[in-house]
């Protein structure tokens, strides 16, 4: 089976401390893919190796159907089919447009192609009018925003979402995820989301993967995870973080 | 009081008049101190972000180096580049000891560590993220290195605009190197001194209130140059 990442006994550690340790994983891909569990279950280590950011120590990744062999032109080409956004996405120096084209003109695209692209991107994440702001002034949700259009501008086959909410308000996650879905749905792209929290996996993931200590414990549909989980430490997260 | 006032007059009044002597060592001064900051912007930007961002053999002890040569004495660097450029030196040949190039090597070797130490300092000191951000949207290595030194770029100004007020306001680097001949190798610097010696004070405080506003002046030209950085600069807002 074609996937769109797949894991072979991946470990990954810092000195002596296993961090993650997948024996076998495989994503399909084209739809909304979550890694749950709580901080420091290596969700984000996972993330950052198939984003091909981290190195594995041991064991064999595919990335788009190619296995990883962390050369800079494979490296290159693979990244370029990939975008991200993290936590608190970084914005740089400047306005809003110029962080939006980055990735456009690092890939060479130049004028009114690029442009065109910015406008495209900021009109579907409901930014068009901060087009010309300087990033500086924007708030969580709409750094976020253009962050979700600045990775979206290069038609990217993969998203990766790291806490795309974390630090921010519930109104302005529930739009978030509106356009998560939006570019799931209609622009067919594979989202990777990693989050700790319950409520957005539940309403947003196809497929879940329950992380802890390193390990993926259990996989299922969204449904089968939270109605009848079969491992006894996702049954005492999702009844843990119910309290907030 | 009264010699500082009468002073200040007075060099405003050369100033106004436009006196060729010292308008002459003007641009000389502008001359060394402006080549040796370009020969050292050429040259310690990109040492400072190899250094910052290249796993280079032996990075540890050459930024060492280099953060103690950012305190090196001007008469010290004025004394290396004398033995390098004296007749008996390994330079010698090349007969520019009392020239100006002398005083710009002079003053290199002062602004080079400054600003690559600097640079290397504000391109460290930029986040995992931005590399992280460059190469997840694409970027090659090359064009991340390149993104992490245009966020680090209030920093690099930082670098040139410290150096320059190193190099435009030293004297024991340019008198021993220079030798301080009028009409070749005065400059401001040099000049207040000798006048000072000679009792003029109101041309040095003339020659003294030039320096400032020179170095006023060009600080104000490149933070217009890159005024976009530092309007977009976050400041602490203390209330």
């Amino acid at each position: 089976m074609q996937a769109v990442f797949r894991l072979h006994k991946v470990t990954k550690r810092y000195g002596t401390r296993e961090v993650l340790n997948v024996e076998d994983l495989a994503i399909p891909g084209h739809k909304i893919y979550t890694f749950l569990g709580p901080n420091g279950s290596g969700k984000t280590t996972l993330l950052r190796i198939i984003a091909l950011l981290h190195k594995n120590t041991t064991g064999k990744v595919e990335v788009l159907g190619e296995e990883v062999v962390w050369s800079k032109e494979q490296t290159l080409r693979l990244r370029r089919q990939m975008a991200m956004v993290t936590q608190t996405s970084f914005m740089f120096e400047g306005s809003v447009s110029a962080n939006v084209a980055y990735g456009l003109k690092v890939r060479g695209h130049k004028g009114n192609e690029v442009k065109r692209r910015v406008e495209e991107v900021l009109d579907l994440v409901g930014m068009t009018s901060f087009i010309k702001n300087d990033t500086r002034g924007l708030s969580g949700g709409e750094r976020q925003k253009v962050a979700i259009a600045r990775a979206l501008a290069v038609k990217p086959k993969v998203l990766f979402l790291d806490e795309p909410t974390a630090n921010i308000d519930p109104r302005s996650s529930l739009e978030i995820e509106k356009y998560i879905k939006i570019v799931n749905e209609e622009l067919n792209t594979t989202i990777i989301i990693v989050t700790h929290n319950l409520f957005q996996a539940r309403r947003l993931a196809d497929q879940i993967h329950f992380m802890w200590d390193g390990k993926i414990i259990e996989s299922g549909t969204s449904l089968e995870m939270f109605q009848s989980p079969q491992d006894k430490r996702t049954r005492l997260f999702l009844v843990g973080d119910a309290v907030y | 009081m009264e010699i500082i006032i009468d002073g200040l007059k007075q060099g405003f009044q050369l100033i106004w008049s436009l006196d060729p002597e010292i308008l002459q060592i003007t641009l000389v001064s502008l001359q060394v101190s402006l080549t040796a900051l370009l020969l050292a912007g050429i040259m310690g930007i990109p040492t400072g972000a190899a250094l910052a961002l290249k796993d280079i053999r032996g990075k540890r002890a050459i930024l060492n180096i280099i953060y103690t040569f950012m305190g090196l004495p001007p008469v010290l660097a004025g004394l290396i580049v004398y033995l390098a450029l004296t007749t008996r030196g390994p330079l010698g040949q090349y007969q520019l000891l009392f020239t100006p190039t002398a005083m710009i090597i002079a003053q290199l070797l002062l602004a080079f560590p400054i600003v690559a130490g600097l640079t290397a300092r504000s391109v460290m000191s930029q986040q995992q993220e931005v590399y992280d951000t460059a190469v997840t949207l694409g970027a090659s290595l090359r064009q991340a290195a390149w993104t992490i030194i245009k966020e680090s770029r209030i920093g690099i100004i930082a670098a040139l605009t410290t150096a320059l007020g190193r190099v435009i306001a030293e004297v024991g680097a340019v008198m021993m190197v220079g030798g301080n001949i009028q009409g070749s190798t005065r400059v401001l610097t040099t000049s207040i001194v000798l006048e000072t010696r000679m009792g003029n004070d109101s041309r040095a405080i003339a020659i003294g209130i030039i320096l400032l506003a020179i170095a006023f002046g060009i600080i104000m030209i490149i933070n217009t140059v890159e005024k976009r950085s530092f309007k977009y600069a976050s400041g602490i807002q203390i209330t």
